[in-house]
């Protein structure tokens, strides 16, 4: 199947072609919402939804999503006074080489202004993004991410396993994957460290792990409850390692600590900068791994999360009590997993074949539902 | 179905129920180029655990290739395994959070 993408003048090259409306403050979301619902078509809103105070992650986390290799444009919208600057947060996302501009209600005199003159800006965005060259892609061109939400039993016997089998697929052919939630990694350590590439490596997951079980510790609040246990679940550990499943067999090339693309190919464990979620929860997962790169992402869940997030996301389910959620949301059934009609391996490769079309175009269900959240 | 229970690893101790299974039956456990038939020594419940051979009382319990636990008692081939006679290694603390009665 061919891949062909679009191409950027940084010489990324996206897998769908958009253009972005960011606002960089509550005071001017419902502004940049209005310009953005003007072109509904092919145009994504996010920002910081935060207050006047400047805060480094999460700045950091929407000018790399600006940057990403599916916007062809971007549009910023400020209020004037809040400290996430407009101009400044345009100046850094035009390293990119992209077209961006950054207006402002105060400098423009008012909501009315500001939105005639946003969408003259998005009419030349969106037709410059239109021209972008198409360019061939190989799975080595492609970095995907995966996290699970709302998981039951069935993600750790068949979902996430699935995952880590297509997430072996990709890196064979040269990709670039990635997951994270290092709070559901706990008991986890000795095993990634053990596959790490350097002692640098295991000792900065060993680090990252540690994090966040005394975070856990600290705050009362462990992944664990009744419910795990009534479920079949007998340890901490074991839960973690139903979440390892979905880091596969490759050796682990590093962790990921701020707002950037892999290094190399291979796999990856992403950890975001302190304090940078927005509205947090799994759609915010999605978008820390867009902020690294990714072009789309796996998201097994059980019990039914049908979020999606600014890049495609591709749904693996095998709850067997849930037909209308597989039916209606998953692009992946893995019951004949749990109903011992298919291997791992074998739905591994459909996970796999299924990634290789959402990136030569097939819409996922995420996406055709209008599930963009930011 | 085509498979009552799936193991997730070749090392592991344990295999998992895919559907409520009975004390007395006799469950073939396949991966990969490994297979074995196992007699269940109690009823496992979907998504509970059963142990493949005889472990020892202290051993590590693997599952995934990784140590869930450690049996506190020598547990049975087909023998149900779950908080009653596995405490996590790192985190037991959690069995007694929950009041989870043996």
């Amino acid at each position: 199947m061919e891949i062909l993408g679009f191409l950027r003048p940084d010489g990324q090259v996206g897998i769908r072609n958009k253009v972005a409306v960011i606002y960089t403050v509550h005071c001017s979301m419902v502004v940049a919402s209005k310009i953005q619902r003007m072109f509904p078509e092919n145009t994504q809103l996010f920002g910081y939804p935060g207050g006047c105070a400047l805060r480094d992650g999460p700045v950091n986390k929407i000018v790399e999503l600006a940057k990403h290799s599916q916007f062809g444009a971007a549009l910023v919208v400020g209020l004037g006074c809040e400290g996430a600057e407009a101009h400044m947060i345009a100046e850094r996302i035009a390293e990119s080489g992209k077209p961006v501009e950054a207006i402002k209600i105060n400098e423009e005199d008012g909501d009315i202004r500001t939105i005639e003159k946003g969408m003259r800006l998005m009419m030349q965005f969106i037709q410059h993004t239109s021209m972008a060259e198409r360019v061939k892609m190989t799975p080595a061109d492609l970095i995907v991410g995966a996290e699970c939400g709302g998981s039951d039993a069935t993600s750790g016997l068949a979902s996430n396993p699935t995952v880590g089998a297509a997430a072996d697929l990709l890196i064979r052919d040269g990709g670039t994957y990635m997951f994270s939630e290092t709070s559901e990694l706990l008991g986890c350590a000795d095993a990634l460290a053990a596959r790490a590439i350097n002692a640098e490596v295991a000792a900065d997951i060993r680090a990252a792990i540690e994090e966040a079980e005394k975070a856990s510790f600290a705050h009362g609040r462990f992944s664990w409850g009744y419910g795990n246990i009534l479920g079949g679940l007998t340890s901490i550990e074991e839960k973690s390692y139903g979440a390892l499943a979905k880091s596969g067999t490759t050796p682990l090339q590093g962790v990921l600590r701020t707002f950037r693309k892999p290094d190399r190919p291979g796999l990856w464990i992403q950890v975001g900068e302190p304090a940078s979620g927005t509205f947090s929860g799994d759609p915010e997962g999605i978008n820390q791994f867009a902020a690294c790169g990714s072009h789309l992402a796996m998201f097994t869940t059980g019990c039914g999360s049908t979020t999606g997030g600014l890049i495609p996301v591709i749904k693996v389910i095998g709850n067997v009590r849930r037909p209308g959620l597989i039916r209606d949301n998953a692009d992946l059934d893995t019951r004949p997993i749990i109903n011992g009609e298919q291997s791992v391996e074998e739905m591994g490769q459909q996970l796999y074949d299924e990634i290789l079309a959402v990136a030569a175009g097939k819409l996922t269900k995420a996406e055709v539902l209008q599930h963009y959240e930011a | 179905m085509k498979h009552q229970a799936i193991k997730m690893h070749a090392s592991d101790d344990v295999a998992t129920a895919l559907t409520d299974l009975s004390a007395g039956d006799t469950i073939h456990v396949e991966l990969a180029d490994q297979a074995m038939d196992v007699s269940l020594v109690e009823d496992i419940e979907f998504a509970h655990k059963f142990a493949l051979h005889d472990i020892a009382e202290g051993q590590d319990i693997l599952k995934f290739g990784l140590p869930i636990g450690k049996a506190l008692v020598p547990i049975k081939a087909g023998a149900w395994v779950h908080v009653h006679n596995c405490r996590s290694i790192h985190f037991g603390f959690h069995r007694e959070q929950y009041g989870l009665k043996a």
